[in-house]
């Protein structure tokens, strides 16, 4: 038994459990030294990271350790951490405390951790179901809301279909090559290529891409603002790297699998732009973006190629950045008695909250992939990587709809800075915890934009 | 040296940080006047340094950046280069000076405008298209700013038509980069961004066709050229002073510094077969917008049509293939960026004494404000290319050059220069000169007004004192030119 192998979740489970305790011993007033507490766990787990040895396999193989597996947890851990800084202060304005939320946000985290460390098909789907079902549970919690219960149940009931979509994938695969371990996947028989189709679309509607995405805008718009910070970034780093590794061993082999991605990615891609363009509620555009970006991060998906998978990973941690960034300034504007999101909330918010407005734009100015922020970087890897295997006509359109996005984030800037305010909000408190994780974030977002190659080299050499 | 480039460009940048965070507003005043002087002063330094009789780029740097796809921190300078680098440093100088006076939100003002320079001068630097993309964009959102924030009445839907059009500019450019990088990987097998290598490269015609649009699209709405130069009267009526002097000055220098520096040198096969095609998007430029110019009562709007006009100079010169016609496009882009910026300044201060760009408004202020007057008059002089005055250098070469090989071209295109004398004479006349339709009322209130002032004086000096440098004895400048033109045509 190789217990070093399992450091990281070890650590993140025994914070888990301490935190369970805790809270059922604690009061509410506790909440915020509750969730700080959560941040040192996830602190010492990201630490922990580097002191596991790899490769290394243990409980008869079901969990490895790879350096791809190790990078996969680092990101995740560190956005969460983030996650966790910025959400406290947000409940207890709002006035509505939930002792658990800490620790759900570590459960869901713990799930993408054991999902990402293993090879085997059973253990991946016992994994994803923690996470999401920690997930439904972490969209519902404002149960006096009617968004909140709408988003929660619809997220419930299509996440549970891509579940089951999930598992009966993993049964097919299994029934066809007699084996659920991911590398000794080479089936060619119809039975085969269903089970693919089924976990291809299982982890599609994960991702949010069309055609699954329904649950995408009412599950975002549903949540509560940090929680959405939270499924619009570690769920999607975690699934990308999933992705990836499932991409290598499973869909690839089936010979249509790159005219299904492609044109599920092309689909996400304009259907998520266009959408966008509809959308009243700054947080519903948010998340038609983030369906546009499913469709971006998929196209890196239609071949096997080294620069693109390094490129995709780059891209999604950078993206999950900018998005978690915008979304916490979104969370503190919500502070304010009756904000809605709606655009003609956010009028010439400029005035009264320069460093907010700032802050959202460069955060909306870095999604469009204007340089030197780092999704430039990650836009520039994949579009490169497309026209190397020659597919031209993918690199065209992925120009055309990142043009055509520019539009709805340059609308939100616009209402920002340049209308005239129309009414009077009354101040919000920046937290400690907000103003420290937005200054991450837009550090990283710079950093990693003249930078890349820190992590670029590193993704590069795992992939 | 080498280094001296480098902190040449990223200074501004510096400074801008220093100032957001130390947030004074006197503090901020004086940081960006020496700042940009001290710019101003090390770009002389490197033009002096410059050594025009050595072949190839000078003060090159080149640093490791991304690996994986082959970029890299990598600067240097030419002869053309080098001089829009010192026009830059100049401009921008003399619009921290003009700006002493500014009382709207100074600090932000400021730092937008100091990372404006950074961006401007990089992108006359990067030898990297990485590199140079990045400074490419870098100036838009500045920019956008600059016009949203502090613009006239219109702001938002000039800003957004300017970010709108430029965005789109810059995607086509892009795509452009992205096909010579492509045909780079497949020619050669590794991905590379660095400009020198790919000019060795030699393409084939149909990828030089096909990028040259593509580069050329970009380059057009920047410069901008006839069918999409709609957005530049907008955005300069719309902009602040300080935003129109860099707009006119620098911005669209960038364009045409594109057409020289990559069309030409990379595509010279494709620049050849579209020679009919710019050439008449020239021409109609030049005149067309001269025309256009003639029927404008706003003088913002009159000098904007005014620069599109002499930007058809530019681009007929640069395409005519003839070395002394490349020679004058370079000397009227920094003709043009002096000039029209003096002229934006003057435009300025007119609307900062008397609240209106529009000439019905205006009439017989020589009189009130002699001083001005003689400025207003030079700067315009200088832009129509009075012998004696740079322009006038720039714009006899051009047509030199493009009368040996396309005399009918250059026929038409010389009658831009009589328009162009007409309409700033006209305009002259009626803000100017014209006392017999102004009332009483205005006559009293104008006689309060008060002539230009010590921040007005030096950039006005310093401009013009340039322009009359190079219309006097351009020898030495046409010599620092021709360093590129051997670079563009190989010796």
């Amino acid at each position: 038994m190789n217990w070093n192998a399992l450091l990281p979740e070890i650590v993140l489970f025994f914070g888990i459990l301490l935190l369970f305790l805790l809270e059922l011993l604690l009061k509410e007033k506790y909440y915020k030294s509750l969730t700080l507490l959560g941040f040192v766990t996830v602190v010492l787990s990201a630490f922990s990271v580097l002191f596991v040895g790899y490769p290394a396999s243990t409980l008869f193989d079901g969990f490895t350790v790879t350096g791809f597996n190790l990078i996969a947890k680092f990101f995740l851990l560190a956005v969460t951490g983030l996650v966790l800084l910025a959400s406290y202060d947000f409940f207890m304005k709002k006035g509505s405390i939930y002792g658990e939320l800490p620790y759900l946000y570590l459960i869901a985290l713990l799930g993408f951790m054991v999902m990402l460390s293993s090879e085997n098909l059973a253990i991946i789907f016992v994994g994803l179901e923690l996470a999401s079902i920690t997930m439904y549970i972490l969209v519902g919690l404002f149960k006096r809301e009617y968004f909140s219960k709408e988003g929660a149940f619809k997220y419930l009931v299509i996440g549970t279909t891509g579940t089951s979509m999930f598992a009966l994938g993993s049964g097919l695969v299994y029934g066809s090559t007699g084996s659920l371990l991911l590398s000794l996947q080479k089936g060619e028989d119809p039975l085969f290529a269903l089970g693919v189709l089924l976990l291809m679309s299982a982890l599609a509607l994960k991702v949010s891409a069309v055609p699954f995405h329904f649950w995408t805008p009412d599950a975002y718009e549903g949540a509560p603002t940090p929680t959405t910070s939270f499924l619009a970034t570690v769920p999607k780093i975690a699934m990308y790297f999933l992705l990836v590794k499932l991409t290598v061993y499973i869909f690839s082999a089936l010979p249509t699998w790159s005219f299904l991605i492609g044109v599920v990615a092309v689909a996400s891609m304009f259907y998520g732009n266009l959408m966008a363009y509809a959308q009243r509620s700054v947080k519903r555009l948010l998340a038609y973006s983030s369906i546009a970006h499913a469709g971006y991060f998929t196209l890196a998906l239609t071949v096997v190629d080294k620069l693109l998978m390094t490129s995709l990973l780059f891209y999604v941690f950078v993206y999950a950045l900018a998005t978690f960034g915008a979304f916490t300034v979104l969370s503190i504007l919500e502070k304010k008695e009756g904000w809605t999101h709606h655009f003609l909330d956010f009028k010439g918010i400029a005035k009264e909250h320069p460093f907010l407005a700032s802050v959202l734009a460069l955060f909306l100015f870095t999604l469009i992939g204007i340089p030197p922020m780092a999704v430039f970087v990650g836009k520039l890897g994949i579009f490169m990587g497309l026209v190397k295997n020659r597919l031209f006509f993918l690199g065209v359109l992925f120009v055309l709809a990142s043009l055509i996005s520019a539009g709805y984030y340059l609308k939100v800037i616009v209402y920002m800075f340049l209308h005239e305010k129309e009414r009077d909000w009354g101040t919000t408190g920046v937290s400690a915890g907000e103003s420290f994780a937005l200054l991450v974030s837009t550090l990283a977002v710079f950093f990693f934009g003249l930078f890349p190659s820190a992590v670029l080299d590193f993704l590069l050499r795992l992939v | 040296m080498e280094l001296l480039l480098s902190l040449v460009i990223f200074l501004p940048l510096l400074t801008a940080g220093v100032i957001a965070i130390v947030r004074n507003e006197g503090f901020t005043k004086v940081a960006s006047v020496v700042v940009s002087g001290t710019v101003f002063l090390l770009s002389l330094v490197l033009f002096f340094n410059f050594d025009f009789s050595r072949e190839g780029f000078q003060f090159v740097t080149k640093l490791d950046w991304i690996p994986t796809l082959g970029i890299s921190y990598h600067l240097g300078l030419d002869g053309m280069a080098v001089s829009l680098v010192v026009m830059t440093a100049l401009l921008f100088f003399a619009v921290f000076v003009w700006s002493w006076k500014i009382e709207d939100r100074p600090i932000l003002y400021t730092a937008l405008f100091l990372l404006l320079e950074t961006a401007c001068l990089g992108v006359f630097s990067a030898l990297d298209f990485f590199l140079f993309y990045i400074f490419w964009e870098g100036m838009l959102i500045p920019m956008y700013f600059i016009i949203g924030f502090w613009g006239h009445e219109r702001k938002v839907y000039a800003a957004n038509k300017f970010f709108i059009y430029t965005f789109f500019g810059s995607l086509f450019l892009l795509l452009g980069l992205a096909s010579i990088i492509v045909y780079g990987y497949f020619a050669t097998g590794q991905i590379t961004f660095d400009y020198l290598e790919h000019a060795k490269m030699g393409y084939p015609l149909w990828i030089q066709l096909v990028s040259f649009l593509l580069f050329g699209i970009g380059f057009a709405v920047k410069i901008p050229m006839f069918p999409v130069h709609t957005w530049l009267p907008d955005a300069h009526v719309e902009a602040p002073t300080a935003g129109s002097v860099i707009l006119a000055g620098v911005l669209l220098k960038m364009g045409t510094f594109g057409f020289v520096r990559y069309s030409l040198s990379l595509f010279p096969d494709a620049s050849k077969y579209y020679i009919p095609l710019i050439f008449a998007l020239s021409v109609i430029a030049i005149i067309y917008a001269a025309m256009m110019a003639i029927a404008q009562t706003h003088i913002k709007r009159l000098i904007a049509y005014s620069s599109i006009s002499h930007m058809g100079i530019v681009t007929l010169g640069t395409f005519a293939l003839d070395k002394d016609a490349l020679n004058g496009a370079v000397y009227m882009m920094i003709a043009h960026g002096l000039s029209s910026g003096a002229l934006f300044f003057a435009a300025g201060f007119i609307y900062d004494r008397i609240h209106s760009y529009n000439m019905d408004d205006l009439g017989g202020l020589a009189r009130y404000l002699p001083n001005f007057a003689v400025f207003f008059m030079i700067s315009g002089l200088a832009g129509i290319g009075l012998p004696g005055l740079a322009g006038f250098i720039a714009e006899f070469l051009v047509l030199l050059g493009t009368f040996k090989a396309h005399p009918v071209w250059a026929v038409i295109a010389g009658t831009g220069m009589i328009l162009g004398a007409a309409y700033f004479l006209y305009m002259y006349k009626r803000v100017m000169l014209e006392e017999e339709t102004i009332s009483d009322h205005r006559k009293e209130r104008w006689a309060q007004l008060r002539d230009v002032e010590f921040h007005h004086v030096i950039p006005f000096v310093l401009i013009l004192f340039v322009a009359f440098v190079m219309g006097l004895y351009p020898a030495p400048f046409v010599r620092i030119v021709d360093h590129t033109v051997k670079l563009v045509f190989g010796g």
